[in-house]
């Protein structure tokens, strides 16, 4: 992580948000590195999904498109599906995470990683993601509606 | 400081695996949780505030916190003071248990009906320093 | 071996993996092997009891935790053990897929089938310390 980090404190929890990387809605993170984007899951979602016991991504080749599904995360409490928040072919997976799955929940933006995605349009997708001030509004209004809950 | 919609109390039980009292300590911080005061109250991980939790220590530094420890030892009073600063309010089971007609509450692993009254009344305890330390009129 | 191995389990109360570690040390130490082991509770250790301390002081002994956190882990090996051996529920979850453990204040069925998983394994490494120290 290089950059300035963004803080959100919520009850005893504290979500991080880089300002050097974007976010989807489903809160997926994107490092744009040339063609290539990084993704895995934000500090805010890995925390609300729990610890996480299996990752599954897609194969390196697959060709995807914006939301399709890049990757089943099994935690103790849920099964989620990762849906890939640009288009582009497939060509890396963080071998790491079948030893240490871990890692998505100790350290989601380092060695958390999940995949790395040649991006199809030049980075056009990736400018319409949610920067990390507007990705950590979302969090926040997400995180208060289930405190009301 | 932390963001919440409203003010919250932390509540740290101590982990109490060697006596009764601390099986109890950890009932009556649930029972406040998922019955009594669930809007209120958060509860902290005693074993993640020693080993340097960020959350649990933040939280407790900036909100009110009750600490509910097994026996005079006060293992989560003494820590949250090391680490945050003074509990607002400390409660010790065993000092609740003084009196006249005290009975065995079974073994630490599990507590018998006698263990499980005395934890709803910390609970009931628990959630009236609750309500004081949000400058709630009684319930 | 005289003294018996100390056992401490981090008995997080947030999540049901510190229920199922602190459910496995009770299995362990009173079901499985009661001569050969003790629980140490984690927090009078950490603040430095002396008491709870020499229970621990010198011994190689079996950190149960719940997550990767390994808060008992680290609490152990502050305290002095001589060794301290690492046993995670979460790990032990991985070699069960598809238990879903529930519960802090009382485990579901998958909980308590972790649980005893986890004591069984940890019994395991109880047999081993005791052969080491009896091969000495």
């Amino acid at each position: 992580m290089s950059g300035r980090v963004l803080e959100l404190a919520f009850d005893k929890f504290i979500f991080r948000f880089p300002e050097d990387l974007r976010y989807s809605e489903s809160g997926v993170w994107v490092r744009l590195e040339g063609r290539r984007a990084r993704i895995g899951l934000s500090d805010f979602t890995q925390q609300r999904n729990g610890d996480v016991t299996f990752v599954e991504p897609k194969e390196p080749g697959a060709v995807v498109r914006t939301g399709d599904e890049i990757a089943v995360v099994e935690t103790i409490k849920v099964n989620v599906s990762v849906p890939c928040p640009v288009a582009g072919k497939v060509i890396e997976v963080n071998g790491a995470l079948e030893e240490s799955p871990e890692f998505v929940n100790l350290d989601p933006y380092g060695k958390g990683w999940m995949a790395v995605i040649e991006v199809e349009d030049g980075g056009q997708e990736y400018g319409a993601l949610m920067t990390a001030d507007a990705f950590l509004g979302l969090a926040r209004r997400q995180a208060e509606a289930e405190a009301r809950r | 400081m932390p963001d919440l919609p409203k003010k919250k109390v932390g509540l740290i039980a101590c982990s109490g695996e060697e006596m009764p009292e601390g099986t109890v300590s950890r009932r009556a911080v649930r029972e406040v949780l998922e019955k009594l005061r669930p809007d209120d109250a958060v509860a902290l991980c005693l074993p993640l505030f020693l080993a340097g939790g960020e959350g649990e220590r933040a939280f407790a530094r900036h909100y009110p916190t009750i600490t509910i420890d097994g026996c005079e030892k006060r293992c989560a009073a003494k820590a949250t003071e090391k680490f945050s600063g003074r509990p607002a309010s400390a409660i010790v089971v065993t000092r609740l248990r003084e009196g006249p007609g005290t009975c065995a509450i079974g073994s630490a692993r599990c507590l018998n009906a006698a263990g499980k009254k005395l934890a709803e009344k910390v609970a009931r305890a628990v959630a009236s320093e609750t309500d004081r330390l949000l400058g709630r009129k009684e319930r | 071996m005289k003294r018996r191995i100390p056992v401490v389990p981090c008995s997080g109360i947030g999540k049901s993996l510190g229920a199922v570690a602190r459910e496995a040390a009770f299995i362990l130490a009173e079901d499985l092997s009661p001569e050969r082991t003790k629980i140490v509770a984690l927090s009078p250790l950490v603040m430095g009891d002396p008491e709870t301390c020499v229970e621990v002081s010198g011994l190689p002994a079996i950190a149960i935790d719940g997550c990767k956190l390994e808060c008992a882990a680290k609490g152990l090996a502050a305290a002095g053990a001589c060794e301290v051996h690492k046993i995670a529920a979460f790990d032990v979850l991985r070699r069960r897929r598809g238990l879903k453990p529930e519960g802090v204040s009382e485990l579901n069925e998958d909980g308590r089938l972790l649980s005893k998983a986890v004591a069984e394994e940890a019994a395991a490494v109880v047999d081993k310390i005791v052969g080491e120290d009896e091969d000495a």
